[in-house]
């Protein structure tokens, strides 16, 4: 009784402490966002609260952040569908098909993965200006395709191997190709998995920075993060109120995201199709 | 539709070596039957269902749909699962948890593209047939074994398949439902007239489901034929052991001559062969045999006349409606099936062994 309430205590204690960690700067962001003096960091201080930089934010045409966070999504979601749409089918073959060398190939992608965005991206930038494509979304979501496919690749083969054999052949025996059992039957029962999936792509191509930064110069095609970290106050100060407000806006979307789907992740779909 | 395997022989390569399912299997199921393949786990027998449906290919041999070929590596002919329209019921049914039942039961008519409203006719029909029409709106999930049992089946009849496969059907079922489950799958093979093969590790259910059997044992068929051939005349020790209510008693006995007749002497005791029996021993052309005696041929009497056996009982077990009694006795421990009245532990029988219906095979077939 006493060693299982002392359990409890630490695991209450650890967990608060965790999160505490991890919601400080969260908790930071906001506070300063929300704060009519965010220049003053200071306990001193007497801050009151305001919502004057969230709307500056939304409202100040040449900041063009309502534009960033349109850019943002479309990026991310276009390179969030295009990687699952990819690594669906590979998935498949690797976990149903009788390939030779599946699982060598699978380390093939882990370790092309490995290498840090930093050696490609000078390349990139030439070969995207040579395309033209410089401040594109096509210049981001390829570079963003590419580099979550291999995490999508993983994630997606680890669901697919845990849906029963018997289901894909069932469905080959019911008259499907290998096409149709894995879009009539694979992909809806892996649904949960292929969801989480995408939105873990999401939440990687919305972070990122580096690539977006050099591949955008304007607007048009210009990220969250870019455009945050380009805000200018009027006189070359630090406008932190303003960067604090468009960083909190930026979590809504994500934040959003997992909650609307978060159900549907959690929840097996797989039940019922096998004896367990 | 009827279905013959050639030489067909199934390999599989893995990172351990080739590893050897199935080796060298001739089989014909005729038009309409139920040809059970029976055998324990690792026999081969699912590997062979695969390989009719075309989920697996094979090492080598040819597979015939009415004679038409379907499967042949060495002429390249490979017919996929989809051209082939044979149906399926999995061990672990495999119906699709994000379709309620009516869409499991529809799925192979949509993929089909036959029209909606023939295929509502249809799948009523097939579900009226298994007694599930009540359920054809609740998900996999929310169905108990027999209902999922009965919605594969369902799938597997709707669209009329030329072969219908059924591995491991009942095994995942209590065993009242089984029982009930078996007959009906009998009754509705009949009704439908397709040509059927059942897979099964459980002699039972090859007995009273299959028109005829086929034992496995290692990647190969032992034996063929209907229940009751393999009941009565076993090939082998193994077929003997593995098909009956009991395992068959196995006695090592030598064959000798004596005044122009055949005998066997099993331990002190001397038994005369009938001419039917003795011929079948001289063909065996060996001077020892296993003799099999099926437990429920074997009689306890107090006083039996020859050819007997004296034994001491180590054992009597209650079955219900019988008993089953162990014997030591010289030539080993024999088990006896009795509806009679049991004796008990320690007491000195006779036990009256039935040389006439007994099996005989080389001793060296008992390894």
């Amino acid at each position: 009784m006493r060693e299982e309430r002392r359990i409890r205590i630490f695991y209450t204690v650890g967990a608060a402490a965790m999160s505490a960690f991890c919601l400080l700067p969260v908790a930071y962001m906001v506070l300063v966002a929300a704060s009519s003096r965010p220049d003053v960091l200071s306990a001193e201080a007497s801050v009151r609260l305001t919502a004057r930089h969230f709307l500056e934010v939304l409202g100040t045409g040449s900041l063009h952040f309502p534009e960033y966070v349109v850019n943002s999504i479309l990026v991310s979601g276009l390179s969030a569908a295009l990687a699952v749409a990819l690594a669906a089918p590979a998935a498949y073959a690797i976990t149903r098909l009788e390939l030779p060398g599946r699982m060598s190939f699978l380390f093939l992608v882990l370790a092309v993965s490995m290498f840090p965005p930093v050696s490609l991206v000078s390349y990139l930038f030439r070969m995207m200006s040579a395309l033209g494509w410089i401040n594109t979304y096509a210049a981001l979501v390829l570079p963003y395709t590419a580099w979550v496919l291999p995490l999508s690749l993983w994630i997606l083969t680890s669901h697919f191997s845990r849906i029963p054999r018997d289901l894909d052949r069932a469905a080959l025996l019911d008259g499907c190709g290998r096409l149709a059992a894995l879009r009539k039957v694979m992909v809806p029962v892996a649904a949960p998995g292929i969801l989480s999936t995408a939105i873990l792509a999401f939440i990687f191509a919305f972070n990122e920075f580096l690539f977006a930064l050099l591949l955008t110069t304007g607007r048009n095609a210009r990220t969250i993060p870019v455009g945050i970290a380009l805000f200018e106050g009027l006189h070359g100060e630090i406008p932190w109120g303003m960067i604090m407000a468009a960083a909190t806006l930026a979590v809504v979307p994500v934040v959003l995201l997992v909650l609307l789907f978060q159900r549907g992740i959690v929840a097996g779909l797989t039940r019922g199709a096998v004896r367990e | 539709m009827m279905l013959t395997f050639q030489g067909i022989s199934k390999t599989f390569v893995s990172e351990r070596g080739a590893v050897p399912a199935v080796r060298g299997v001739d089989l014909t199921v005729h038009e309409g039957e139920l040809f059970v393949l029976l055998g324990p786990s690792g026999c081969g027998k699912s590997t062979v269902l695969s390989l009719a449906a075309g989920l697996l290919k094979p090492s080598s041999g040819e597979i015939r749909f009415d004679g038409e070929l379907v499967a042949a590596p060495r002429k390249k002919v490979f017919v996929s699962p989809r051209e082939r329209n044979v149906a399926m019921v999995f061990q672990s049914y495999a119906l699709y948890p994000h379709l309620d039942v009516f869409g499991n039961i529809a799925f192979p008519l949509r993929v089909a593209k036959v029209k909606e409203e023939s295929i509502a006719a249809e799948v009523a029909r097939a579900a009226s047939m298994l007694g599930i029409g009540e359920l054809l709106r609740a998900r996999p999930g929310e169905l108990s074994g027999g209902q999922r049992q009965r919605v594969a089946i369902a799938r597997a009849i709707v669209r009329k398949p030329r072969l219908f496969l059924l591995d491991e059907p009942l095994s995942n079922l209590d065993a009242a439902l089984r029982a009930a489950t078996r007959t009906e799958l009998k009754r509705l093979q009949r009704e439908l007239a397709v040509t059927t093969l059942y897979v099964t590790h459980d002699q039972t259910e090859a007995m009273t489901l299959g028109d005829r059997v086929a034992l496995m044992r290692d990647g190969r068929v032992l034996q063929v034929g209907t229940p009751r051939e393999l009941y009565e005349s076993p090939r082998t020790p193994f077929a003997g052991s593995f098909i009956g209510p009991a395992p068959m008693n196995f006695l090592d006995a030598g064959v000798f001559e004596e005044e122009g007749r055949l005998h066997l002497r099993i331990g002190e005791e001397k038994i005369a062969l009938s001419p039917g029996k003795a011929g079948e021993v001289r063909r065996l052309a060996t001077g020892r045999v296993l003799l099999g005696l099926r437990p429920e041929h074997v009689r306890i009497s107090g006083d039996p006349g020859p050819p007997a056996l004296r034994g001491i009982v180590v054992s009597a077990e209650n079955l219900g409606r019988e008993r089953l009694v162990s014997v030591e006795t010289a030539g080993g421990i024999l088990a006896v099936l009795t509806d009679g009245e049991a004796p008990n532990e320690g007491d000195v029988v006779g036990l009256a062994l039935p040389i006439e219906t007994a099996s005989v095979f080389r001793a060296e077939d008992g390894e």
